[in-house]
């Protein structure tokens, strides 16, 4: 039914997307592996995905105080994320406007303004060109500095998430997230969070959809990667990740809620600040809850995990982006979150526990780029397209949604189903050939 | 520098040798024996800082961050049969080199600073990744041997250059 000689780069674009269109199925559970390694895809992706969606740069809380700033990247580029002097957070493209040089190299700090190695150029960080040496002699009466300014990017926040597009016509952040807002509330808006420490950074020879795949919708391999903390004794049972919920909702958001739990996973002392911030639903969907894994469309991961550690139970908030660097390598950036008010000994063994498990050196993270790194190289090259070789995301198409959940949203009652991930590429199909 | 210490840093250099050897060799137990039970085992998240600020490292956040608990629970993990990232293990070669005596007492404490380059190689790949940076080590003296109380790698890398840190600094 399909061309057999099949050339995606001999294609035109308008021609990759009809052929994305009759080869992606994703309500039918057909997703084509070309996708997770072919160079045309992933150019297209860049520029209908990336270029097109918010993409997560950091927390208000990396920026804590007047004129702080950190450098992030927004979809291949370089931006300077500042809290200026009047409190507002902003994003600069980090490129001076005069010869293109990239103007701070630090991965954070504190500067009111800042200045350019080449022919130093200064700029205010709320992004004004203040300052152009010998400028009156070499430039004249004729140069106008506030032409001169700093490309903005458009930065929006919900619940301290920062997030920027280099879209101008993007709908807001507020409407992008939607009804998954709800849950978003409870992973980063139960109480007041704080990001400890930098973020950690390494690179992984993957295709970034894998990554957000296995954190939208995929409880079901931790039976098997990650059999080992169960033997460990660290959760109870190897079937453990399949009791919960999966949830997803518009713009390919989704989640996985573990549930339920006898034990409280968060700390005694702050069940007052959580209910203040969440509504008496969102407050009992945490304190039912043994862990919440999901993925912001396209690529920001976010988790809450209990385990037992040293014979005491202990959740760590955490989030990722899977930032794409080719179509098979992505950097990993991962971010520990905290309740700013809990005690310093629950930080502190909160904190062991992200390490032990989520880190570079996690004892669940590194089962999963093993695997992450294998499908991508039997993904990539020319044979798994004129081969057609398609992945099966039929589980849990025989199952209704169920009506009486108290969230928002398309809610299935059982944690081992692909509906999450068949909603991811709808809408990543959506885009891709907008 | 005088014999005593002239010999303590070859104590030393052998220890960290032995230490490679057992390691690449994958004996988890025979490198776990090496480790006293007050060890803190650290990596910090290196930085790029803006000019010659120091340290370039975080105060506040690790790769690893281990007491002797658990380092233990990495070491059984890997002996399970569930353990992927290291199933089958990688070829490491771990190069010690550099090694400086910074403190020693005899037969009680000793601190030893060196340069490690790990390479290795994951099965059929022909790619290899390097990591590199300095051990900052403390030892402890304690039944006839020198035991590992801290160790505190600093990595050369900002963005870590591995799929993962399956394998031990």
């Amino acid at each position: 039914m399909y061309k057999t000689n099949i050339d995606l780069e001999e294609m035109s674009q308008k021609e990759a997307i009809e052929y994305l269109n009759e080869t992606v199925k994703p309500e039918t559970g057909a997703i084509p592996a070309y996708l997770l390694g072919d160079q045309k895809i992933y150019d297209l992706e860049h520029k209908k995905v990336f270029l097109k969606t918010w993409v997560f740069i950091g927390h208000e809380s990396e920026v804590p105080n007047k004129n702080d700033f950190i450098t992030r990247d927004l979809s291949g580029y370089s931006v300077i994320i500042t809290r200026g002097a009047d409190n507002q957070i902003r994003g600069l493209y980090n490129m001076c406007t005069h010869r293109g040089m990239k103007l701070c190299r630090a991965d954070a700090g504190n500067k009111s303004s800042f200045t350019c190695p080449y022919h130093g150029f200064n700029f205010k960080n709320n992004g004004d060109c203040v300052g152009v040496p010998l400028q009156k002699d070499i430039y004249g009466a004729d140069l106008d500095k506030s032409q001169l300014g700093l490309h903005k990017i458009r930065v929006e926040s919900y619940k301290g998430l920062l997030f920027g597009t280099w879209n101008d016509e993007a709908e807001s952040l507020d409407a992008f997230l939607g009804d998954f807002k709800w849950y978003i509330d409870i992973f980063a808006g139960r109480a007041e969070m704080e990001v400890m420490g930098p973020p950690q950074r390494f690179v992984i020879h993957s295709n970034w959809k894998i990554g957000a795949d296995n954190f939208v919708g995929d409880s079901y391999h931790t039976m098997v990667t990650h059999g080992s903390i169960a033997k460990l004794g660290m959760v109870p049972s190897a079937t453990y990740s399949k009791k919960g919920y999966q949830i997803h909702t518009t713009n390919g958001h989704g989640l996985n809620l573990g549930t339920p739990n006898p034990d409280f996973a968060f700390p005694e002392e702050l069940k007052d600040e959580y209910k203040a911030n969440l509504t008496e639903e969102q407050y009992d969907v945490l304190s039912n809850l043994k862990n919440m894994i999901g993925n912001i469309f396209p690529n920001l991961s976010f988790l809450i995990s209990h385990t037992k550690i040293k014979g005491q139970l202990i959740s760590n908030t955490s989030m990722r982006i899977w930032r794409p660097i080719a179509a098979d390598k992505m950097e990993v950036i991962t971010w520990f979150l905290v309740e700013k008010n809990a005690p310093e000994d629950w930080k502190r063994r909160s904190r062991e526990s992200f390490i032990l498990t989520f880190s570079p050196s996690g004892i669940f993270e590194q089962d999963d780029t093993e695997v992450f790194t294998d499908i991508t190289a039997a993904a990539s090259g020319t044979m798994p397209l004129v081969k057609q070789l398609t992945f099966n995301y039929t589980m849990g198409l025989h199952r209704k949604p169920v009506s009486e959940f108290i969230g928002p949203g398309v809610v299935y009652d059982d944690k081992f189903t692909e509906a999450n991930q068949r909603n991811f590429y709808r809408y990543w199909l959506d885009l891709m050939t907008k | 520098m005088t014999i005593e210490r002239m010999l303590a840093t070859y104590e030393f250099e052998q220890w960290l040798y032995r230490e490679a050897k057992l390691i690449d060799d994958i004996d988890f137990d025979g490198w776990f024996s090496l480790m006293h039970p007050t060890l803190k085992y650290q990596m910090p998240v290196r930085v790029n800082k803006e000019g010659t600020e120091r340290p370039d490292y975080a105060l506040d956040m690790f790769a690893f961050d281990d007491d002797i608990e658990l380092l233990k629970i990495r070491v059984d993990r890997l002996k399970t049969d569930y353990a992927w990232a290291e199933i089958p293990p990688s070829r490491t070669r771990r190069l010690v080199n550099n090694v400086r005596l910074i403190d020693y007492v005899p037969n009680e404490k000793a601190v030893v600073n060196s340069y490690l380059m790990i390479y290795r190689s994951r099965s059929t790949d022909i790619h290899h990744d390097l990591i590199s940076g300095e051990r900052q080590d403390e030892f402890i003296y304690e039944n006839g041997e020198w035991k590992l109380s801290k160790r505190f790698f600093i990595v050369d890398q900002t963005t870590i250059n591995t799929r993962n840190l399956a394998i031990f600094v």
